[in-house]
């Protein structure tokens, strides 16, 4: 087995750590405590090729591998894990289905701008009463002529109202479950469709996640994204390699909470002696290192599946199962080695800490990747 | 037109570990293009695009440096081709030996019209080659460099000096040692990381560049490694600045450091 990056992937690991410390990080705190999406940050994203590396040239992406866009991912979250939020939703989750399942036509009107960064994209799949059951979806597409007229509503949809472009996914015939369920490309501004009120959370703050409304919203009849009847095949194949995303997210908070960590305790004197030398503090340290050391083989071994086509759905899984877990228990560790002041925003890791806990539930929950992994243990 | 760019891979020194010997251990140092080189590849780039000239970036070291991730990182940061010699021979070389290599290399490449160099290399500091190599090429030196404007042959050069800024215009060929701020040095896009690989690297051997011995020789002549002296450990009371200051300028008296 080879563990080594290639020089490319060092290279660019290296690239997007520079743009991220000298950009993102300084205004990550303000981004947080403000609730407020990073516009500005998302051209500068774009002049990088980060908006959509692992796509074609020739399709406004940056031609990288899916490893070299997991490492971006970890290095932006680091960072930033709202940044890296809205860097996965769009790149992974939005322009993915396009890219895979979308016509010349499709390509030719969304990818390009997409994968170049011009617009931003978001994918639409959780209901308010459907989230780990997706297939319960109450939303609607109806063909009427040359149209597609849409009705219900979305929960949660990261990067609203900022996106111009939604995956937006509707019951065509809802007698069918989930085989009765289709992918539509929904432009921002179309009549019918509006967005709400953006949800108060526990983190990642500076990314958006507001419910969509479509009431009667009529859409052409080409904007379907793949065959009719096809759209759970759609989602449940983005989210196999969204969830890579997600468990990259979750090592970059990580990797930076046990950075901060490891600073803290350098610092910190008690006894008369830094932290670091108690031997307390050294074994959380060695158990944080271990399990993020442990979660990057996971993650990036999942992308190198996806690099080399084999398949990634059971090892995406897993990667997300455990390195969101890790996240969590690291950020808990990170604040145990703050002692007091880790529970405050004076330093970085209740922060850390709270953007951890989503990597546990969305793009699928910890007990969907069990599923997926037991399912296929026991096959 | 050429312009050349000469840089250094090498290692972090925040990553080095001084032994008790006082000699430095690199062995566990990450290798990287010299921190402050980036800024010497942004401003010639400008400079480059500005006069329609070709941006060819130059190094010389022991093993390592022709390694295909340097000349990437370099590549990747806006330099059109790369030209390097690498030799074991080197890995100990003085600056002196260092710029005199270089110089054979600029005087191969031909036509060269420009060179410029970062402040300083982040592993030894010791600002000597930009200047040591003007004086291999006959060139002028300018080292400290704020801004340029203008073409190669007819520079306008800032340069900072205490309590002010210094304007020279340069006219013929000079090497050009650009300060930290001297261009806000690029973060490499993706596709740039990516192209560097197609772009040309030209391996020159040191046996046949016939480098003619150099106009400079140094030598080290001993190795010492400063006494730490004992912290005093003296608090002033801040809570009347001007009484603080009073005690701050006596006690400073008081040791002959004022």
């Amino acid at each position: 087995m080879d563990f080594e990056l290639t020089d490319e992937q060092q290279l660019i690991r290296d690239a997007v750590r520079e743009f991220a410390e000298a950009e993102v990080t300084p205004i990550a705190a303000e981004l947080d405590r403000d609730h407020r999406f990073p516009s500005e940050l998302l051209p500068k994203m774009a002049e990088l090729n980060l908006m959509g590396m692992p796509y074609p040239e020739k399709m406004g992406g940056a031609g990288a591998d899916e490893l070299s866009y997991i490492i971006a991912v970890e290095e932006v979250s680091r960072a930033c894990a709202s940044t890296g939020c809205i860097l996965s939703a769009h790149s992974s989750l939005a322009t993915w289905p396009v890219y895979k399942f979308g016509t010349a036509a499709q390509h030719e009107q969304y990818l390009h701008d997409m994968a170049s960064g011009r617009r931003l994209g978001a994918f639409a799949l959780t209901e308010p009463a459907a989230g780990t059951d997706a297939g319960a979806g109450t939303c609607t597409a109806v063909l009427k002529g040359d149209e597609y007229v849409l009705n219900g509503s979305k929960i949660f949809i990261t990067n609203a109202p900022f996106a111009e472009i939604y995956i937006v996914f509707a019951k065509t015939d809802p007698t069918q479950g989930t085989r009765g369920m289709s992918a539509f490309i929904v432009e921002k501004d179309t009549p019918g469709f509006t967005v709400g009120e953006a949800e108060h959370k526990l983190g990642i703050r500076g990314s958006s996640t507001p419910p969509l409304y479509f009431n009667d919203c009529h859409i052409p009849a080409d904007a379907l994204l793949g065959a009719e009847g096809s759209g759970f095949k759609v989602a449940m194949a983005t989210l196999d390699g969204g969830r890579i995303g997600i468990a990259a997210q979750a090592l970059g908070i990580a990797q930076a909470a046990l950075d901060a960590s490891v600073a803290y305790a350098k610092e910190r004197v008690q006894f008369g002696k830094p932290i670091a030398t108690l031997q307390a503090i050294q074994w959380m340290i060695a158990d944080m290192a271990t399990e993020i050391d442990a979660a990057r083989l996971l993650v990036y071994r999942a992308a190198s599946c996806m690099d080399n086509d084999r398949p990634y759905g059971t090892e995406g899984a897993m990667a997300k199962l455990f390195a969101s877990e890790m996240a969590t228990r690291v950020c808990g560790k990170a604040i145990q080695i703050h002692g007091g002041y880790g529970y405050t925003e004076s330093y970085p890791v209740e922060r850390n800490y709270r953007d951890a806990k989503i990597t546990e539930i969305y793009e699928g929950t910890s007990e969907v990747q069990r599923m997926v992994i037991a399912r296929a243990a026991l096959r | 037109m050429k312009i050349v760019v000469a840089y250094k891979w090498t290692s972090d020194p925040e990553e080095a570990a001084v032994r008790a010997d006082g000699t430095v251990d690199w062995s566990r140092a990450k290798p990287g293009l010299s921190a402050y080189d980036p800024v010497a590849i942004e401003l010639a780039r400008h400079l480059a695009d500005a006069a329609g000239a070709e941006l060819i970036g130059v190094t010389a070291g022991g093993k390592g440096v022709a390694v295909p991730i340097a000349s990437k990182a370099a590549l990747s940061r806006g330099l059109d081709r790369v030209v390097i010699v690498e030799d074991e021979s080197l890995a100990e070389a003085g600056r002196s030996e260092l710029a005199a290599v270089l110089a054979e290399v600029i005087r191969q490449i031909g036509d060269v019209d420009l060179v410029v160099t970062g402040d300083s290399s982040v592993d030894v500091a010791a600002k000597m080659v930009p200047t040591v190599l003007a004086g291999e090429l006959g060139w002028p030196a300018v080292a400290e460099v704020t801004a340029v404007s203008g073409q190669a042959g007819a520079l306008h050069v800032e340069r900072a000096i205490p309590g002010g800024v210094q304007v020279l215009e340069v006219s013929g060929p000079a090497v050009l040692a650009a300060s930290a701020d001297a261009a806000v040095p690029r973060v490499p896009g993706m596709k740039e990381v990516l192209a560097a690989a197609k772009k040309p690297v030209e391996l020159l051997e040191l046996a046949a560049l016939k480098v003619p011995p150099g106009n400079a020789v140094m030598t080290v002549t001993g190795r010492s490694r400063p006494e730490r002296k004992a912290r005093k450990g003296q608090f002033i009371d801040t809570t009347d600045p001007a009484a603080a200051a009073a005690e701050l300028v006596t006690a400073l008296r008081g040791a002959g450091a004022l």
